[in-house]
């Protein structure tokens, strides 16, 4: 599928300012501020000045909060947000209920206990993220992110994303039935994204640290639902394909009373035979013009 | 003669919207392509005759009669062979006049009766994708061998025409691919059926790689597991997963896709 850029120029306004750069400078601001985050519950969360708002906004880092203050914006950022700033492009420190900045350890196994498929998850969200791609949340279309090619303001996104844990795809997992699958697809299709699994292996290695994370692997499937009718058009030939075009138009004005006299044709009799079709079949519609006149006559 | 809807037998209805052309929703497969290319297959006038053999599960084709015998069934020795589902097929659509070891007419009743355990479902699929246009084939059965011995009763199949090692047909065909889909564990896929594209240039003496690889789950879904398995059997060509129920055949692929890196 290609990308849905949402109008004219925004594609090139995308090459113009990749991701990659506007997450950089959402970096060295955060980095030159000290910034801070409070985290409570599964929310970081964090007051900026006004230009890192506007690096966060296109960076798609967070939602902001509006509230009264004059001197600070709030945004309360993700457990996956908030740590791959932490974490990956550190800068961003993390504060608990005693106001002490953790460690990576430390934050690593709060984000756990408020979530334990975090490693997972992180692991599937940073992968994107540092290919470069935007990823959010995908609780709107039944997913677990969604990933867009630059901004959602410029592009719709292609991929609605699950996070496939080790062993579950083994029977008790997240599509275990036919039904999720259709379910998923559907709904995903629907909005037109591509449904993305992303299967995270461990390969051994526990969740005691976040320095286990590298040694994690991903494999990236899609699912798609399979059109054997579109397959079948989509390879057809240039002359095969006028040729079905032709048939079609041919078909499309067929009656139910023109179908009764429908000849099979020899090849070799191709002419003789067409002759005596052509000429019955003008015949019978003669005779229906002739019934409905008189009809319309009578009425 | 008439046309026959065959979207409607397969399950798909045709009350359905237009197709939107030029943008590709993963939509409703309900949705679109009724308005456009529909197979129409014509019942046939001309009937090709065929004698049903129970050992084998297959009939053997004595007389034929049209095109479609170029596209299905196996050749061994010269003879012509039809698998349940070919032979299912071609007696919906009137093209067969089936007879048995007495030379009494089998009717549409005899031959349903004769499809079992998972063959249902195999022969729903194999008729929504033959319906399409598509050439389909048991997958692992070789469309035709040459030189091999002509007793009906032991025709190769599997083997390679150098070999000279004969194998029982029923034991290599009915049984070895419909019995051991009964035998399955609950969630194990198997490939099932190869796909060529509509093409009136198959030749069954070098039919070439297939374009797909039908696998059919005993269950529900293939793990992951399975479906990398069946990838390195089956080599480049593509794999599409198939799910029958309720009359309904839906097709999934589940490809590897690295996403880019973007700059």
């Amino acid at each position: 599928m290609e990308p849905r850029w949402k109008g004219k120029g925004f594609k090139a306004k995308a090459l113009a300012e990749p991701m990659s750069k506007i997450v950089s400078q959402l970096q060295s601001s955060l980095i030159q501020s000290d910034a801070h985050g409070l985290l409570t519950g599964c929310t970081v969360l964090i007051a900026v000045k006004p230009e890192q708002t506007d690096l966060l906004d296109r960076a798609c880092f967070g939602k902001r909060i509006v509230t009264a203050e004059k001197d600070n914006d709030w945004f309360q950022l993700g457990l996956e947000e908030a740590f791959y700033l932490c974490f990956s492009l550190k800068c961003l420190k993390v504060v608990g209920d005693d106001k002490c900045p953790k460690n990576d350890v430390e934050l690593w196994q709060c984000m756990i206990s408020r979530k334990p498929n975090f490693p997972d998850f992180y692991k599937a969200y940073s992968h994107l993220r540092m290919k470069n791609w935007v990823v959010k949340s995908g609780l709107n279309y039944g997913v677990d992110f969604v990933a867009y090619r630059h901004h959602p303001s410029l592009v719709h996104s292609e991929y609605a994303v699950l996070v496939l844990s080790e062993g579950e795809d083994e029977g008790n997992g997240r599509l275990r039935l036919w039904s999720d699958l259709h379910c998923t697809t559907r709904v995903s299709g629907s909005v037109v994204k591509t449904l993305l699994v992303l299967r995270i292996t461990k390969n051994g290695n526990d969740v005691a640290s976040p320095s286990c994370l590298e040694k994690y692997t991903v494999v990236e499937r899609t699912i798609r639902k399979w059109h054997p009718e579109q397959c079948r058009e989509d390879n057809m030939t240039g002359e095969n394909r006028t040729k079905q075009q032709e048939a079609l138009g041919k078909a499309s004005l067929k009656t139910k009373f023109t179908q009764k006299h429908d000849v099979k044709l020899k090849p070799g009799l191709v002419g003789i035979e067409r002759g005596i079709g052509l000429v019955s079949i003008s015949l019978v519609f003669a005779l229906i013009s002739f019934i409905v006149s008189r009809w319309f006559w009578s009425n | 003669m008439e046309a026959v809807d065959w979207e409607n037998s397969s399950g798909v209805s045709s009350d359905t919207e237009e197709y939107l052309q030029d943008t590709k929703y993963e939509d409703d497969e309900e949705l679109h392509f009724t308005s456009g290319f529909i197979s129409k297959l014509q019942f046939r006038k001309d009937k090709s005759r065929a004698h049903w053999i129970n050992e084998m599960g297959m009939a053997e084709v004595v007389e034929n009669k049209g095109k479609l015998w170029r596209t299905m069934g196996v050749v061994r020795s010269g003879k012509i062979y039809y698998s349940i589902e070919e032979t299912l097929f071609l007696m919906e659509i009137g093209a067969l006049l089936l007879l048995d070891d007495n030379g009494t007419s089998l009717s549409l009743n005899d031959i349903y009766a004769k499809v079992s355990g998972g063959s249902w479902e195999l022969f729903e699929v194999y008729r929504h994708l033959k319906s399409l246009g598509y050439i389909v084939g048991r997958h692992g059965i070789a469309w035709s061998i040459k030189g091999a011995k002509s007793n009906c009763q032991s025709v190769s199949l599997q083997c390679s025409p150098q070999s000279s090692e004969v194998v029982n047909l029923e034991s290599e065909d009915e049984s070895s691919i419909v019995g051991s889909f009964n035998n399955m564990h609950i969630n194990e896929a198997r490939p099932v059926f190869d796909v060529y594209l509509p093409d009136s240039k198959f030749r069954k003496s070098s039919p070439g790689d297939p374009s797909f690889v039908i696998c059919l789950t005993r269950g529900d879904l293939p793990s992951i597991a399975d479906i990398e398995v069946l990838e390195r059997q089956c080599g480049a060509i593509p794999l599409r997963f198939c799910h029958v129920e309720y009359g309904r055949v839906s097709f999934f692929s589940f490809n590897e896709e690295e996403l880019p890196i973007l700059p």
